[in-house]
């Protein structure tokens, strides 16, 4: 392997792995507040790639796209916190206190087919956001990337510090870990509980919608794209541990990278390595490489 | 006539009379079995064919047709269970004169033996699985057909092509059954024309990136690569990032619109397939304005279209050559089709005893893209 092509698939792979980790990130964001998992986070993904696509076709400028696709996915991220959440978080020793998984994985077939509705059932190509031409590459010391590919790894990056410092350095953060650790007794203290958990659940929808108009120029997308992208975030967040933001950075860059190299290496099973390493790492370590006995008393 | 006499003919006139209305409405139904959700490569290919058949079974109605025939579809969703579970229905509750399906070959391989065992024709299209007829062409008679490029025939086509150009090939396909199936056959084209591939990769179903693939593929000299893979765009949009351009060269699967639309013109310019759509016929220029006109923007795979249109027009032709719904003469009457003329390259004898593919290998071509548009390679 010449170095070129050594830094080429790492560059891809960083970039993917980028993708994985902002998934990673909204599950780490709403289990923290609520013990919960948005199964249909995966179509939030793939909506915001659409509506990025119509905005970006129609003549758009990045930020319009950008901001109008993101907007759009938060109000999405209000209506599953309210539909397919709460009715099941006030009544947790119910019968149906594990409903969540049922009601937000079929809130994102809902979205499937919406978006098969309007978009069709095809493989579509989102239009580049920094560039005119769709193979318009950035060069640097003959290794080249697209544009978005760059973005990705930058956003993922810049997101983590932002979310480190929101969660550990800010008020907000403070509510978060208070309602993690008890909900009840951070409404007795005053900590508006449900404000935080619909926040929570905009903040992820804002981290699958920010993958998914930067995903949409460098993959192809289609109805279904979501759930691809949601396993290997719940992969990549058992891995980093579902308390540590730096953790899912480091696996989500971890994974991507792992598949890049297992597909250049060893491409009949390149897909099933970065699962394999998965697999022995949750064996030895079940909270995940960067994770906490005790999550929520941090 | 006597009284008595005169009133049995009148009555029995009336049973004819009746019966022949009855039969009338009842028609006849043609089942169709194919993939129209589920992964977009397979809906490409179920909905392009379904087209055609309803563009044909359009066109038979509108003629003053002889019979009322009318079509019971269902959609298998890519998914084997599913497709045995609908056909079984077809032959039980719908009870079908004949069946269409559908996209893959392993749903076909598994419905296939019911249609033979229940004496129902089957078109088999648009999979392309090379042994689907063959396996039961010695049955006598066999129940199984086909309209669809057989894999068999474009691969073949394509590496004499590759080889009288002295290309170094190299081969990039999926890790899905079609893709191990179609792996094995270049493969043992290639081994049969004392050759060897210098690359092969390999990409899973559901992959999103292939710059790995690509970047091995041009590290062992590869100038042409034959590609077969669901999502074959994700090729070309790594080729920027490796600097490489080699000679593709694929399936049908290529010369879909989406191809065009996501990788756009220049990327898909000198790209090879298979083919049997040659638009500059008139049959295939009439059909394929038809089919713009019916579908519009949703019309996006003529290749695929076509043979629909064909499987339907050559089962259409044996419901008015067999006088009805009677499966067993509809099979009789499909295997001594005569004078057909379809919009692919379907000769107009197809069929025989011991053939049972619309199309033969000489009846497949490779087409090229040029300037937007796939022309026929010359």
């Amino acid at each position: 392997m010449n170095p070129v092509d050594l830094i080429q698939v790492l560059v891809s792979g960083v970039a993917l792995g980028g993708v994985y980790t902002l998934i990673g990130k909204g599950m780490f964001i709403t289990y923290r507040t609520t013990q919960t998992l948005n199964f249909g986070q995966g179509d939030l993904l793939a909506v915001a790639a659409y509506l990025a696509l119509t905005l970006a076709t129609a003549g758009a400028p990045a930020p319009v796209v950008l901001v109008g696709s993101v907007a759009a996915v938060a109000l999405l991220g209000m209506v599953v916190e309210r539909v397919a959440v709460r009715p099941f978080q006030d009544r947790p020793h119910a019968a149906g206190a594990l409903a969540w998984i049922l009601t937000t994985f079929g809130f994102g077939l809902i979205l499937q087919n919406m978006l098969v509705s309007v978009w069709g059932k095809s493989k579509q190509y989102s239009p580049p956001l920094f560039s005119t031409k769709a193979d318009s590459l950035v060069t640097l010391a003959e290794v080249r990337f697209y544009r978005e590919e760059l973005a990705v790894a930058l956003a993922s990056l810049v997101i983590v510090g932002l979310f480190y410092l929101a969660l550990f350095r800010s008020r907000w953060g403070k509510q978060v870990a208070a309602v993690a650790f008890d909900k009840a007794t951070s409404a007795l203290l005053g900590i508006d509980v449900k404000r935080t958990v619909v926040s929570s659940y905009v903040l992820m929808a804002m981290l699958a919608a920010i993958s998914g108009v930067l995903i949409g120029p460098i993959v192809t997308i289609q109805p279904h794209i979501g759930l691809l992208f949601l396993v290997k975030g719940f992969a990549v967040v058992s891995v980093g541990g579902f308390t540590n933001p730096i953790g899912v950075l480091v696996a989500g860059i971890a994974f991507g990278v792992v598949e890049g190299f297992a597909n250049y290496f060893d491409s009949l099973f390149g897909d099933l390595y970065a699962y394999v390493f998965v697999f022995f790492i949750l064996i030895f370590r079940p909270t995940g490489l960067f994770g906490e006995r005790h999550q929520g008393v941090r | 006539m006597t009284k008595s006499n005169g009133a049995s003919a009148l009555g029995a006139m009336l049973v004819l009379c009746l019966g022949a209305t009855v039969a009338q409405a009842q028609g006849v139904k043609v089942g169709v079995v194919q993939g129209l959700s589920g992964p977009p490569a397979v809906v490409d290919y179920g909905e392009s064919y379904l087209q055609g058949i309803e563009l044909a079974l359009d066109d038979y109605l509108k003629a003053s047709p002889k019979h009322k025939v009318e079509l019971v579809v269902y959609n298998d969703e890519a998914n084997p269970q599913k497709a045995v579970a609908f056909v079984q229905r077809l032959i039980s509750n719908d009870r079908v004169s004949a069946v269409i399906g559908t996209v893959n070959s392993g749903n076909v391989a598994a419905f296939a033996p019911l249609l033979q065992e229940a004496k129902i024709p089957l078109m088999i299209g648009p999979a392309v699985a090379t042994n689907l007829t063959l396996q039961f062409i010695d049955k006598k008679p066999s129940f199984i057909f086909r309209c669809a490029l057989v894999e068999k025939y474009q691969l073949d086509k394509m590496l004499d092509w590759a080889i009288a150009g002295k290309k170094k090939i190299g081969l990039l396909h999926g890790t899905s059954g079609y893709g191990q199936f179609v792996a094995a056959e270049v493969q043992k084209g290639i081994a049969e024309r004392n050759t060897q591939l210098v690359g092969v990769e390999s990409a899973a179903p559901n992959v999103t990136d292939m710059t790995p693939q690509v970047l091995k593929l041009k590290e062992s000299g590869a100038d042409l690569v034959l590609l077969f893979h669901e999502s074959p765009e994700l090729f070309y949009r790594a080729l920027p990032k490796a600097g490489y351009r080699p000679t593709v060269a694929g399936t049908a699967a290529l010369s879909a619109a989406a191809m065009l639309r996501i990788v756009g013109k220049e990327g898909m310019e000198g790209t090879v397939m298979g083919d049997s759509l040659d638009l500059n016929q008139t049959q295939a220029k009439e059909v394929d304005q038809k089919l713009r006109a019916k579908f519009g923007e949703k019309y996006r795979w003529p290749a695929v279209a076509a043979l629909g249109h064909d499987a339907m027009k050559l089962i259409l032709g044996a419901v008015d050559a067999s006088g009805g719904g009677n499966a067993e003469k509809i099979r009789d009457a499909l295997e001594q089709t005569k004078g057909f003329k379809g919009a692919t390259g379907a000769p107009a004898v197809p069929y025989s005893p011991n053939d049972h593919e619309c199309l033969d290998p000489g009846d497949v071509f490779l087409s090229v893209w040029r300037d937007g548009r796939t022309v026929k390679l010359q």
